[in-house]
């Protein structure tokens, strides 16, 4: 394999040439001037006399010219390199963030900038398209609302027993395209760098378990809430319910009749991050079980049987747009969503 | 029971909603433009309103807000059910918010919560299964006969009964059972709960009482 072209040594390469012509001409210049000739060379005297005029015209100002030059290329490409090394570094860092990434070419050399800005306009119409497929998602979702809702009446009003199946899979579309709609939404806030509200992780946990324990109690299940200190977080206060709305369902698909699904809010130890976990009373899932559902569905592999992926992959790219992450923990048989806490200033 | 306008554009939905409203035993007229709305509102004695918010002569909310003079319970209907809209629409005057696409059984739910809330025109005879609280003497019946119970059990059964099949916040609870200068241990609230609960039982009510712990309670009629 070659390596790829490398500045420096491109640099090198030419100032041994540009050396060695250089060389070679002095020697001519010099070889006409004192009219030295190989036949007068024969003796011993010419011959040192010959050496030394050379190295003190030739090889003398060739190391004092080419050396500096050498030195002085090498740092120049060194510190003109750099604001691109740097520019490298800081989106790499900035890799959880696929919208609005831009290279930041204030202390770019000039002659970097046309690269640069050309990659700009590349992420600008990617970040375009993004954002012009997302409110098209959005749209079609929104369409879907007033035919579903026709739809789910008109089954209402039939007395069939199969009435009943196609009002659950009604419900399911209806839960799809609410979530697509959020996370639209989560999506377009980033990328507008809407302001998140500081909110009580508490209080979103209990609305969203009175929301759901009519349902959970209809299931023969129990839904319960530990911890009641006010746990402050930035967010957005729907996407996150939504999160803890799609752990809850999935872990009362796993709890056995009469179980219970317990939520608990707390800070971690460390205290730098505030937890929301789920606890269900099934088999417990495995971390890297959990990383698989998730996987399989970022991927768009639509191969999971209970559509427990689809709200996981959800619930993890929720939990992204808000810089914490998601994990499972089987000793303890719960999933729990990670948190930066709001500092008390913030 | 009630008479309901009904404010959507959509022909057929004004229609399947006011066949399920009719189904439940209310009186439904449909309009389907804000103006039409005015002239129903003004001609005729309404108990509720469902109001989409899209309409093709304007923004409900919008109309909401300007509206002047009385208007009965709102129940607004919405594809939009981003926060911000709900508190935009609940500001305005709305009383309760219904994303679409939704089930005939949830909107009917909505609607006979919001007829029974105080304000309300409606009938103020709370009942559930075989028990009927009249909120007047504060007193409830089971199958006819009168149960005993205290001021603050009977206050508790009747903000459970309000909103019956929902889950109500502790909370909320404590705020209105006790005032500001009463102290109100963790087990105080929880402790009513069971008493009465207790007293339910003892009477035969057709009813449960459920604690969701860390959350708040619900009394919802007992499944057949």
């Amino acid at each position: 394999m070659s390596r790829p072209p490398s500045i420096t040594g491109r640099l090198t390469n030419s100032l041994a040439l540009v050396g060695g012509i250089g060389a070679v001409l002095l020697l001519i210049v010099i070889g006409i001037e004192y009219r030295i000739s190989f036949s007068n060379l024969s003796n011993h005297d010419a011959l040192v006399q010959a050496l030394h005029e050379l190295s003190e015209h030739v090889l003398l100002p060739m190391a004092v010219l080419i050396l500096p030059m050498a030195l002085a290329g090498r740092w120049a490409i060194k510190s003109g390199v750099k604001p691109l090394i740097a520019a490298a570094r800081q989106i790499d860092a900035r890799a959880d963030e696929t919208r609005g990434v831009r290279v930041d070419i204030t202390h770019f050399p000039v002659e970097a900038r046309p690269f640069a800005e050309a990659i700009n306009r590349v992420l600008g119409r990617v970040d375009h398209a993004a954002a012009l497929h997302e409110a098209f998602a959005a749209d079609i979702a929104h369409e879907l609302r007033t035919p579903l809702t026709l739809l789910s009446l008109e089954l209402d009003r039939l007395d069939y027993p199969e009435a009943e199946r196609m009002r659950g899979d009604v419900a399911q579309m209806r839960r799809l395209i609410d979530q697509l709609m959020l996370l639209a939404q989560v999506d377009a806030d980033r990328a507008a760098h809407v302001p998140p509200a500081r909110l009580d992780l508490g209080d979103i946990a209990a609305e969203v378990i009175a929301q759901l324990a009519p349902i959970a109690l209809d299931q023969e299940r129990r839904l319960a809430l530990e911890g009641d200190v006010p746990l402050l977080i930035h967010g957005r206060r729907e996407a996150i319910a939504a999160a803890l709305r799609n752990l809850i369902e999935n872990a009362l698909r796993v709890t056995p009749p009469h179980g219970t699904v317990t939520v608990r809010t707390a800070p971690s130890e460390g205290g730098e991050d505030v937890l929301l976990a789920v606890r269900d009373e099934g088999p417990g899932l495995a971390p890297d079980e959990l990383l698989a559902l998730v996987e399989r569905h970022r991927r768009a592999d639509h191969a999971s049987r209970d559509g427990a992926g689809l709200g996981l992959a959800i619930v993890e790219r929720i939990m992204r747009a808000h810089g914490g992450r998601l994990s499972a923990s089987p000793e303890t048989h719960e999933i729990v969503l990670h948190f930066p806490a709001a500092l008390a200033s913030g | 029971m009630a008479r309901i306008l009904v404010v959507e554009d959509n022909e057929r939905l004004a229609r399947l909603i006011a066949d399920g409203l009719t189904a439940q035993g209310h009186v439904c007229d449909c309009v389907l433009s804000l103006g039409a709305a005015d002239d129903a509102l003004h001609a005729a004695q309404f108990d509720g309103l469902v109001l989409d918010l899209g309409l093709p002569d304007g923004d409900g909310v919008d109309w909401l807000r300007q509206r002047t003079g009385a208007v009965p319970p709102v129940l607004v209907l919405t594809a939009r059910d981003a926060l911000e809209d709900r508190i935009r629409g609940l500001d305005a005057g709305a009383d309760d918010y219904l994303p679409k696409p939704f089930e005939m059984r949830e909107l009917a739910a909505r609607l006979r919560a919001l007829l029974r809330r105080p304000g309300g025109r409606h009938d103020a005879i709370l009942t559930l299964a075989n028990l009927v609280y009249d909120p007047a003497g504060q007193s409830v019946q089971v199958d006819k006969a009168a149960l005993d119970l205290t001021r603050r059990e009977a206050a508790l059964i009747e903000l459970l009964l309000r909103r019956a099949g929902q889950v109500v916040r502790r909370a909320v609870i404590e705020n209105s059972l006790y005032t500001f200068d009463e102290a109100v241990t963790p087990n105080a609230v929880e402790a009513v709960v069971s008493r009465l609960r207790r007293k339910l039982d003892e009477a035969g009510a057709a009813v449960e009482l459920h604690t969701i712990r860390g959350v708040g309670y619900m009394v919802r009629a007992r499944a057949a």
